[in-house]
């Protein structure tokens, strides 16, 4: 198989579902046409382009009708002659099979029209409603877009921070965990003198307690115990408060915040990726004279990386949502963002709905980028073995 | 691990290249060897044959340490092994090893793999490593092969590129863990071609395999290892056709059988 036919297959199964006569065609396009009737009763929004057409909404709404009668004819058909059905019936000759799906395309053409009507423009008359209003209007959405349009300012640098720490703070902490793992699976060797395996044995045992502590306790709580806590070691110079918030900002103790966290969870990942080597290629490194340290970095280090991409990449998406707990030093994210704006317009809900949307986009575009990404790096290994459709792996073991 | 003995014993007299003194291992409650001893020459060719759990992968692990014994002595041309604080990597670079999983180097193409320890270890030139390298591969059949990821190759040429690779860094004997234990039949042949080329031009070897044609044709000497230690061992001929021992007898006419 190889990758171009693997990543065409759910598009081609999705235009072959389309181009087909099938069986399914009156039931699935029965739900849609459902659909925009039920569209199509809802009130109508300010910037309504049907609104002017009435006689042609009348005549949609019908058509729509007509389709969930014909649906109900073949239904009562079907139950009529159970057995028999595919051979008697008119609905499953193959010109009115064609004809079927081509009205399947009108019925979901009209439903497209009435949702761009009635959502569509929905949102942008509320929108247009939000920019203009001089106090926040009561509606839900338009009190949303109301304090989403007025407050960008705010919203913005709050989406700025949250994003600058999440990026910064996992890439930090990838080279860090680096560097921990590294620590954390040293074993001792046989060439070691003893103030090596003193090291040795000092270094494993940091990496593990480290990760045992941080990922234990709340990472609410290690933001406190950091920010506050070297507030009051800057406290013991002679510096005054403000050349101290200048130095040790929110910004800045949020940061060394997510980066220590993260460290320890993707040493975790990291040591569960190297893990998964197989033991042959240290020991076939090892039979050729490597040392310890030369058969992980050279052979080991990099096939374990590779395998916990994945676990890695997940790692920013976490970053993004938990960097919200650091408002409670008061670094300026996007959750606190989200309270300021909400204790402005007294609209809380409607803040945490703004918010939410914002944050859901962000993680979207995160995991596609990523998934992207690990694609990226896995085409690589499939292109080495793609000249073979056999399972290649398997006699490796 | 402790060992119960690692004082620096002096190097026993002798013109050996391995020599094994009252070797023992357990794994856990399971005793794998027990007071094992073998020398090998410079230039010969043992094979090592038994049962599955006789023993005899672990005694071929000991030789370079991939185990660590419990107890006893592997003595490698003067260094003994088993004591305390030795240079292990620097004894392993002239111990070559093929394994039965092949174990080539997964994120490297077949050179990569053949260079990296020459580089690496003996401080070679990238280019003098690769000039070698492909000699070495061209030996075994598989210099056109040079630049293809070890996933792409069959099992016999992957163990191939293995043999090509351990030799790159000149070793003074080759250890065999079933070279060709985990081969479709029709390809143990080209393995076996390799090493009995290896053993033509008279480098040292330990092959520990179920190839009883091998063993007879091939070796300077036959070890038969029962229960963790050396039931019975001489030359091949004598081996096969007139057995002492009659586990032996009883193993390799199960085998003959076959």
């Amino acid at each position: 198989m190889t990758t171009a036919s693997a990543g065409a297959r759910p598009l081609g199964r999705l235009a072959s579902f389309v181009l087909d006569d099938h069986r399914y065609v009156l039931l699935g396009t029965s739900v849609i046409a459902a659909m925009g009737m039920s569209l199509s009763s809802q009130p109508r929004p300010a910037l309504s382009f049907l609104a002017g057409a009435y006689a042609l909404e009348v005549v949609l709404y019908y058509l729509l009708v007509a389709w969930l009668v014909l649906a109900a004819v073949a239904l009562a058909f079907k139950l009529a002659r159970w057995k028999t059905y595919a051979q008697v019936s008119p609905f499953t000759q193959p010109t009115v099979a064609r004809a079927l799906r081509y009205g399947s395309y009108a019925v979901c053409g009209i439903t497209a029209v009435l949702a761009l009507d009635r959502l569509g423009m929905g949102i942008a008359s509320a929108w247009q409603v939000a920019v203009t209003a001089e106090t926040r209007p009561a509606s839900t959405l338009e009190s949303m877009l109301y304090m989403l349009y007025n407050s960008r300012a705010i919203f913005f640098s709050g989406f700025k921070t949250t994003v600058a720490l999440a990026v910064f703070g996992t890439v930090i902490a990838f080279f860090l965990a680096l560097l921990l793992v590294f620590l954390r699976i040293q074993v001792i060797d046989r060439s070691d003198n003893d103030f090596v395996r003193f090291w040795k044995v000092v270094g494993s045992g940091f990496a593990r307690l480290y990760s045992t502590v941080v990922r234990g306790t709340p990472m609410m709580v290690q933001a406190m115990i950091i920010f506050f806590g070297v507030f009051a070691l800057f406290k013991m110079t002679d510096l005054t408060t403000t050349q101290i918030n200048a130095i040790w900002s929110t910004f800045t103790a949020g940061l060394v915040t997510i980066v220590l966290n993260s460290t320890a969870y993707m040493m975790e990942v990291l040591r569960g990726g190297i893990e998964s080597v197989d033991t042959g290629q240290t020991e076939a490194a090892r039979s050729l004279g490597l040392s310890q340290w030369e058969a992980m970095r050279k052979v080991v280090f990099p096939q374990g990386v590779k395998f916990a991409i994945p676990g890695l990449s997940n790692e920013l998406v976490i970053n993004i949502k938990d960097s919200s707990v650091l408002s409670v030093i008061g670094t300026f994210d996007l959750m606190f963002a989200t309270t300021t704006v909400g204790g402005i317009y007294y609209a809380k809900f409607e803040a945490a709905l703004v918010t939410s949307v914002i944050y859901l986009c962000l993680t979207m575009i995160a995991s596609w980028l990523l998934g992207r990404l690990a694609n990226r790096l896995n085409v690589k290994s499939v292109k080495l073995g793609s000249t073979s459709d056999q399972p290649v792996n398997v006699e490796e073991h | 691990m402790a060992m119960n003995d690692n004082t620096a014993v002096t190097a026993p007299a002798g013109d050996y290249m391995v020599r094994i003194e009252g070797l023992r291992k357990s794994f856990g409650d399971l005793e794998v060897l027990r007071d094992v001893n073998l020398e090998v020459a410079p230039g010969e060719v043992v094979t090592i044959i038994g049962a599955s759990g006789s023993g005899k992968s672990t005694l071929l692990r000991c030789i370079n340490l991939l185990e660590t014994p419990d107890a006893g002595h592997v003595w490698f041309q003067g260094s003994d092994l088993t004591a305390d604080h030795v240079d292990v990597n620097s004894l392993r670079e002239d111990i070559g090893m093929v394994f039965q999983g092949f174990n080539l180097f997964n994120n490297m193409d077949v050179l990569a793999n053949c260079t990296l320890a020459p580089v690496t270890r003996k401080k070679m030139s990238k280019g003098e490593a690769e000039t070698v390298a492909l000699e070495h591969l061209r030996s075994v059949g598989l210099a056109d092969f040079a630049h293809a990821a070890p996933s792409t190759l069959s099992g016999g040429q992957k163990q191939r590129v293995a043999i090509a690779r351990a030799l790159c860094m000149r070793p003074k004997i080759m250890l065999f863990d079933e070279p060709t234990s985990a081969l479709d039949p029709q390809i143990v042949g080209e393995v076996l071609e390799v090493m009995r080329g290896l053993a033509s031009d008279g480098m040292t070897m330990v092959v520990v395999t179920h190839e009883m044609e091998f063993a007879r044709t091939v070796s300077d000497r036959v070890v038969f290892m029962d229960k963790g230690v050396i039931a019975e061992q001489g030359d091949p001929e004598q081996i096969f056709t007139a057995p002492h021992h009659a586990r032996t007898r009883e193993f390799l006419s199960r085998y003959l059988k076959e």
